[in-house]
């Protein structure tokens, strides 16, 4: 399998310069007890310099375990990454880095927060001690500049009455303020990337919005990029400037997130639109549309199109053959044997 | 507002009447087993020689009438026989009333007196029954109380306090009486607490610690660090206590063992234990702690499987946080309760476990033990003594109701679940 992408740069007016992580063939694979399993198959993307890039698909489509694997999360013993595989950051391949590196990157360089505020806090320390900590590890600065940059930064995350919040223990907190915490935390280094994995996703709406609105504020003053990780299109609709949908392990489509959200050119990233429900588009007692069928499973992925089964255009091309991911325009990439698209130009 | 939580919990407390009372009687305890390490206000040797007669009654109190009679009968054969040996002298110097030793040694003044206290106890014996007498109130029995007292003084007056034991030390040493061999059962139930205290927290302490040394190790790194903590806990848990204790008491017998120790050691052990080690509490500790940290480990492992999975750890790994940091500042702060409850466990159950382990004659090898006392007062139960026995179940009942109360409200007090 080749990606396109490599042999064919795409033709934007991008510079390295300007990229601040490239995924390269990234493909990740778990030894389990039913043999090796392949959850990330050879995904490439670029996240450029204070960009918003998110990552949208189901449950299990490999999305979370594409985060992870650029901050090297997973359990060494039984993940494995492909031999071609790269995550580039400064010209360094960060697979090939050591734990003892990685540890300088992650919170310093590539900064990460999850999906459950709830628990992202340590029950038993104060917030102040831990924003503190991050501060300890990461820099030189003294104690009271360590207070005076803690403060800052749960100002800059909008929290009222910061000089009180310093001294409370996360069970003290609501939700939306933990996750602003979490978000603090996160930047108390001034990273290069921010990755968020589905971090609204337990949040009621009003404070989802919220969030929202805060990080791409911040996203704006510091430049720092954000991969948003999500499962919810409202959510990349708000935030992102691209997309990248992923399908069972692979990238089906990547795009300018107003291109995908008029005239998405997969059939599944169309399905997806059409399943989120539209007030007074439909009669009274008409079901909700859904996408036919089941993701295949990890153990026997179809060696043709993964989607082909659920797909409405299927044709017996699609069974039989992998489609590549194939540019079609200006910054946008599917993978289909028939992109749906009105001005298809690169069809090979 | 954490500070409100804190004096919250200890309103809480402090309105809580049984687990006040209960938290002073341990610290008594505690305080007891302390100065009993520290200083030497009674040693060892003091709970093992005789300080009074044998199975004397606490707080003053007098045996039944017949036990009495009997008693001095004992006393009275005993110096018959001497009188009667060609030795007499030597024979005389030997006589003992549990600890009080003769005085009168001029043989003849001691048959003339014999003969008196004989004829006396002759007449009480025409009775049939004495103690039925007395419990019914019939009109002789004062009178014969009288005559009993008569020979019972007379009696004692023949003997004579060995130098040393007088005085207000010598009440306290008879307050609960003493035992068949005449051994003060106070002194040994004190020492008792002693041997308790220091199992508790030895066998509590070594095994929560290695517990969540081993616990944390096994949960967080998981792989083959985890495959071989949980073979040695499962090997060890397959090990009952008494078996180990059986097989540890052989090995330190004979003081092969400790000469082997000694060698390694160039007599430092020999030195800090101040004695065989068979003769200490060093084999019931080997044998408490080897099993009782498998019970935090197993459930502490668990605990980290479940916490290293908590985003607050992941957090902790995202931003950068070296894995001994992440153990010893984010997983071991949120096991502290799981520590705390582990002990109050194990100091309660290797305090059982001394006490039977003591009463097969498996636990502690020199000295009292409450264990050993309630194996010895078998047979005075059946002569309807119940004093060692008595205090040796009070003296642990307490501890132990203490601070199974305590525990009980502490869990009521700290869980937040139970508000009220």
């Amino acid at each position: 399998m080749s990606q396109s992408s490599t042999h064919k740069p795409a033709p934007d007016d991008r510079t390295s310069s300007d990229v601040a992580l490239s995924v390269r063939q990234l493909s990740t694979s778990f030894r389990t007890g039913q043999g090796v399993v392949t959850a990330v198959d050879n995904v490439s993307f670029d996240v450029m310099q204070g960009e918003a890039l998110g990552i949208v698909g189901e449950s299990g489509c490999g999305k979370s375990v594409t985060a992870r694997s650029i901050m090297r999360l997973l359990p060494e013993h039984v993940t494995s990454y492909g031999s071609d595989s790269r995550v580039e950051y400064q010209g360094d391949n960060l697979l090939d880095y050591s734990e003892r590196q990685m540890r300088d990157i992650r919170g310093d360089r590539i900064a990460m927060i999850f999906q459950e505020p709830m628990t992202a806090l340590n029950p038993v320390f104060t917030i102040g001690s831990q924003l503190d900590e991050a501060l300890v590890y990461h820099t030189t600065l003294k104690k009271a500049q360590r207070r005076a940059r803690v403060l800052e930064l749960l100002d800059l995350v909008e929290i009222p009455s910061p000089d009180r919040r310093y001294r409370e223990y996360p069970h003290q907190l609501s939700g939306g303020m933990r996750q602003r915490v979490v978000i603090a935390m996160a930047l108390a280094c001034e990273p290069d990337i921010l990755i968020a994995d589905e971090p609204t996703t337990a949040l009621d709406v009003t404070i989802q919005s919220q969030i929202l609105r805060l990080m791409n504020d911040l996203r704006k003053k510091s430049g720092t990029a954000i991969l948003l990780i999500t499962h919810d299109l409202g959510v990349v609709a708000q935030m992102c400037d691209r997309v990248i949908v992923m399908y069972a392990g692979q990238i089906v489509e990547t795009a300018p997130v107003d291109d995908v959200f008029h005239d998405g050119s997969h059939p599944y990233a169309r399905a997806l639109l059409d399943s989120i429900p539209q007030s007074g588009g439909r009669k009274h007692g008409q079901r909700l549309t859904t996408i036919p069928g089941i993701v295949p499973g990890l153990h026997n992925m179809p060696k043709a199109c993964r989607f082909a089964d659920r797909c409405e255009k299927k044709e017996d091309r699609c069974e039989q053959e992998l489609p590549l991911l194939e540019i079609i325009d200006n910054q946008r990439q599917v993978r289909c044997h028939f992109p749906q698209h009105a001005a298809v130009t690169g069809a090979s | 507002m954490s500070d409100d939580t804190q004096s919250r919990s200890m309103q809480k407390f402090l309105r809580h009447r049984p687990a006040i009372v209960s938290l002073a009687i341990i610290v008594i305890y505690v305080m007891i087993a302390a100065t009993l390490l520290l200083s030497s206000v009674v040693t060892i040797e003091q709970t093992l020689r005789p300080v009074g007669p044998f199975n004397l009654p606490g707080f003053g109190g007098q045996k039944l009438p017949e036990k009495r009679l009997s008693d001095i009968e004992r006393d009275l054969n005993a110096i018959n026989t001497a009188l009667r040996r060609s030795d007499t002298q030597e024979q005389l110097r030997g006589v003992r009333s549990g600890s009080l030793v003769l005085g009168v040694t001029d043989p003849q003044q001691l048959r003339t007196e014999l003969d008196d206290i004989q004829s006396t106890i002759d007449r009480l014996y025409q009775y049939e029954d004495l103690d039925l007498m007395v419990e019914d109130g019939t009109d002789n029995a004062p009178e014969m109380l009288e005559q009993l007292g008569v020979a019972e003084s007379r009696t004692h007056a023949l003997f004579q306090l060995p130098p040393g034991q007088t005085g207000l030390g010598r009440q306290l040493e008879l307050l609960l009486g003493t035992d068949q061999q005449g051994r003060s059962i106070l002194l040994r139930g004190i020492w008792s607490v002693r041997v308790a205290i220091l199992v508790g927290f030895v066998t509590g302490i070594v095994s929560v610690i290695l517990g969540t040394t081993l616990g944390l190790l096994s949960g967080y790194f998981g792989g083959w660090v985890d495959n071989v903590i949980t073979w040695i806990y499962s090997t060890f848990a397959s090990i009952p206590n008494i078996v180990l204790l059986i097989v540890l008491s052989f090995a330190f017998s004979g003081g092969e063992f400790d000469d082997i120790v000694n060698g390694w050691t160039g007599g430092l052990v020999g030195r800090l234990v101040g004695g065989p080690l068979e003769e200490t509490l060093v084999p019931v500790f080997i044998a408490f702690c080897a099993t009782y940290w498998i019970g935090p480990c197993r459930v502490i492992r668990g605990e980290a499987l479940k916490l290293r999975e908590l985003e607050y750890v992941q957090a902790a790994q995202v931003l950068g946080y070296g894995r001994i940091r992440i153990l010893l500042r984010h997983m071991l702060p949120n096991v502290a309760h799981l520590m705390l409850i582990n002990f109050s466990l194990l100091f309660i159950g290797a305090i059982k476990s001394e006490v039977i382990l003591s009463f097969l004659g498996l636990g502690v090898k020199k000295g009292p033990s409450w264990g050993i006392m309630i194996n010895q007062s078998g047979q005075e139960v059946i002569n309807g003594f119940y004093w060692q026995i008595g205090t040796a179940t009070v003296f642990m009942f307490g501890l132990v109701l203490a601070f199974n109360i305590l525990s009980d409200a502490l869990q009521d007090i700290l869980d937040p679940r139970h508000v009220g």
